[in-house]
């Protein structure tokens, strides 16, 4: 486990882990304002890993805050238990399970077997670092309507773990396609 | 995907894009109804305002020699048509871009903005209050719908002393507050160093505190603000600590920046000085002040009033989008997409 460190306003990242009045919460979104009377501030939304609660703070720029040590561990994701996600560390088949809060957009991108980040604070579960390309197989789709040539024009299809994807007309099911898991937005055929 | 290709796939979503056009024109109809001159200010400058909480855009210009001269983009277009007030044009806009740098990762924010100024010479920020609800009147009608809250436009607007809104909603006595800052802070739970300044406290609660109440339900003015956060405005006689300065606020977005203008050429000057020994602690972009400006004031400036709107913000409201870059064809954020 890493030590306590601290870390200014500067090196907020989307997805980490900051103190806010003494508990540990994750920086769901962070955005630089300039209130045009001066300095410069970060407001942020931060979710607190103990209660799922969201709430809006803003620091001054460049202001100190505690980080929470978190490290990575390699984990298979196994299954979907209520509203929790089990997933298993690859060499000590030792389980954790993430509350689907914890999770965010990325829930619908999940594919079983495969093997994730998985954030560790402690001995606890807090999250998990999603690639910015997830690539999954296309497992229902209609053909593109026959003489549509009206170009950009799209369908929906459904990708192996259930989610409904907004992809071009030119998408067959068996193809693999890349999707954003955060947005869930077609990227490119892979 | 970019802008241009989302549109060729979902025609459906020109519209939002053509909210901008109504709401250009609408401001051009008032202005020609109010008999405003429109003036086109440059966006190549040698002398940008100083202001020390702006980063400004540098760049070089050359000459035939390719001797360079530093030259920098517009932060606004206020200083042009002060001189132009001051050699006697009147009552005055400009709808122009203006450039502010350091201002991405921002759903309220593009490098690159449209902003709305207007003048009016012979009043104070009172009377642009009144211009502000019937532009905007003009532009929205009664009500407007906004990320599923209503707003009603109806006239008057709310009206709030700074000082009256954080007691209402940070609990502040304001006057304790000029003294005692940092004890006031400390005891509300925000970090204060040795190094926070004043200001910074003030922005913390406000921001934290007291801004997300503004303008829910209908637009909210809040004026008199500190006289140190107000470069340019005119101070409050009975009250110098005061300035005559406003912002008026909608769904909790500030719209608006309006002062009485400071119209006395040796303040200005003080005040530009200090700006920029500020600018030169924070290490920005340094740049000298416009002496010609100076120069506008010692001739005489009438007395007026005037304010700056962010005029992408008001499109955002009516488009009812959260974020500005759904606003533009083409938002910096896909110009520079490696800024991100």
């Amino acid at each position: 486990m890493r030590a306590m460190s601290t870390i200014t306003t500067a090196d907020f990242t989307k997805g980490g882990f900051i103190e806010f009045k003494g508990e540990p919460h994750q920086i769901v979104e962070f955005q630089h304002v300039n209130p045009g009377k001066g300095s410069a501030f970060v407001r942020t939304r931060l979710k607190s890993l103990k209660t799922g609660k969201v709430q809006e703070f803003t620091y001054k720029s460049g202001e100190s805050v505690t980080e929470v040590p978190v490290a990575t561990r390699e984990m298979q994701y196994l299954y979907k238990e209520g509203d929790k996600y089990v997933f298993m560390d690859n060499f000590s088949y030792e389980q954790c399970s993430i509350a689907e809060g914890m999770l965010g957009n990325y829930v619908h991108y999940l594919k079983p077997n495969d093997t994730y980040q998985i954030l560790v604070n402690g001995d606890e579960a807090v999250g998990l670092r999603f690639p910015k390309k997830v690539r999954l197989k296309v497992t229902e789709a209609t053909e593109g309507a026959k003489g549509n040539t009206v170009s950009g024009a799209t369908k929906t299809v459904i990708v192996e773990t259930g989610a409904v994807v907004t992809v071009p007309l030119f998408i067959k099911e068996g193809e693999t396609i890349a999707i954003d898991p955060e947005t869930g937005t077609y990227l490119e055929r892979a | 995907m970019k802008t241009w290709q989302r549109l060729r796939n979902n025609p459906k979503l020109w519209e939002r894009y053509f909210v901008r056009e109504r709401v250009i024109k609408a401001i051009r109809e008032f202005f020609e109804r109010e008999k405003f001159h429109e003036v086109e200010t440059p966006l190549l400058i040698a002398h940008p305002p100083a202001e020390s909480y702006l980063d400004v855009f540098e760049t070089t210009l050359l000459d035939r020699n390719r001797k360079p001269t530093k030259a920098y983009l517009s932060t606004s277009p206020e200083v042009p048509l002060k001189k132009l007030m001051a050699a006697g044009l009147g009552n005055c806009f400009s709808l122009t871009k203006a450039f502010r740098n350091m201002e991405t990762q921002s759903k309220l924010h593009n490098p690159e903005f449209t902003i709305l100024e207007w003048y009016r010479v012979g009043v104070d920020y009172v009377d642009i209050m009144k211009d502000c609800e019937k532009l905007l009147q003009s532009i929205a009608g009664n009500t407007l719908i906004y990320q599923k809250k209503q707003i009603d436009f109806t006239t008057p607007w709310e009206r709030i002393t700074v000082a009256d809104a954080f007691k209402k909603y940070a609990d502040v006595n304001f006057d304790d507050f000029f003294d005692n800052a940092k004890v006031i802070a400390r005891k509300k739970g925000y970090t204060v160093e040795p190094c926070t300044t004043w200001e910074e406290l003030f922005n913390q609660i406000f921001l934290n505190e007291v801004e997300p109440h503004l303008g829910q339900g209908r637009p909210t003015i809040l004026y008199e603000f500190p006289a140190a956060m107000a470069a340019l405005a005119k101070k409050k006689e009975s009250d110098p600590r005061l300035a005559e300065r406003f912002e008026f606020y909608i769904a909790g977005l500030e719209l608006g920046d309006a002062y009485s203008e400071l119209t006395d050429p040796v303040e200005q000057e003080d005040r530009f000085k200090k700006e920029l020994r500020e600018v030169k602690r924070l290490g920005k972009t340094s740049y000298d002040y416009d002496h010609d400006f100076i120069e506008a004031l010692k001739t005489g400036l009438p007395p007026c009033s005037g304010i700056a709107v962010g005029v992408d913000r008001l499109i955002m409201l009516m488009a009812d989008t959260a974020n500005i870059a759904d606003t533009l064809f083409f938002p910096s954020r896909e110009e520079f997409p490696l800024s991100e």
